[in-house]
């Protein structure tokens, strides 16, 4: 199976097209209705930090990354599998938004984050900013 | 006031069930113990001519998947296994289920197993299961016996 990989744009800051009148919901048009707090992992590497979210139905056009001051907040609308009309007939998960969000530390290089989504898994890098990079400090004799 | 909201029909029957399944949960004395939850999470949805089932699966590859039919019973399994090459003490966090699974599922009535198909996108397993002749719905006429 091919997979198109594309990056996702991460907003800093506020969108434009959300007014200050609609608060902090990133789409005006249909407000969140269940929003499912999804399972990350979040790993530290060398570079930075990597979080990972299970986002299973999310697509570059249904999911939202948005950074303000130091929160940066995942929101992914999930349409229903289905065809209209289709009758539930067992249910183990709801169909609705994920929703969550992260308080970044000072240390995240805000400028730089990138994410990527493949097979309803987003993975989001956050490097490390300059100022949190370990320095080696040369002892001169 | 935005009137009525059509993309959430509001559903008396799904809430009393989801109200139904609630109450029933709470009454379980074991239910913390049993609140496990299997995976992946499986819907199915009946469509008329076919039943739909889909399982939340990210993460996993198409090819990760082996689906199995004999008669009424659908076996998928698979294993979604941790991004390679990070230790152990370098996470922060791990929510994330990981590891092998295997899930058999009873469908409510006899399909089309030569017909069923399954397709894989962003995470989630569509398997769409074709009714068998006889178990759909089928119309009678009625003659008058004159």
């Amino acid at each position: 199976m091919k997979v198109t990989n594309p990056s996702i744009r991460v907003m800093v800051g506020t969108q434009p097209a959300q007014t200050a009148a609609q608060g902090p919901a990133p789409e005006p048009e249909r407000e969140v209705h269940r929003a499912f707090t999804p399972p990350i992992d979040i790993h530290e590497g060398p570079e930075g930090l990597t979080l990972e979210a299970d986002l299973p139905g999310a697509t570059e056009n249904n999911l939202f990354i948005q950074l303000e001051d130091n929160v940066l907040s995942l929101h992914a609308r999930i349409d229903l599998p289905v065809p209209e009309g289709a009758r539930l007939v067992h249910e183990e998960y709801y169909v609705g938004d994920f929703y969550r969000s992260f308080i970044l530390s000072d240390d995240v290089d805000r400028e730089h984050i990138t994410a990527e989504l493949k097979n309803g898994v987003l993975r989001l890098l956050l490097p490390k900013s300059d100022r949190a990079r370990s320095r080696r400090i040369e002892i001169r004799s | 006031m935005k009137g009525v909201n059509w993309h959430e029909r509001w559903d008396p029957l799904r809430e009393l069930q989801r109200e139904m399944g609630r109450l029933f949960d709470s009454i379980d004395p074991f239910q913390p113990q049993r609140h496990v939850r299997q995976y992946p999470p499986v819907n199915v949805y009946d469509a008329g001519e076919s039943y739909i089932l889909s399982a939340q699966l990210p993460g996993v590859a198409a090819g990760d998947v082996e689906l199995t039919i004999t008669g009424e019973t659908l076996t998928m399994r698979g294993e979604r296994k941790r991004s390679e090459g990070i230790r152990d003490d370098s996470y922060r966090r791990q929510e994330r289920p990981m590891g092998r699974w295997t899930r058999t599922i009873t469908l409510p009535d006899r399909v089309e197993s030569a017909q069923v198909s399954a397709a894989f996108t962003s995470g989630i397993l569509t398997v769409t299961l074709p009714k068998a002749e006889n178990a759909k719905p089928r119309h009678i006429t009625v003659t008058s016996g004159s």
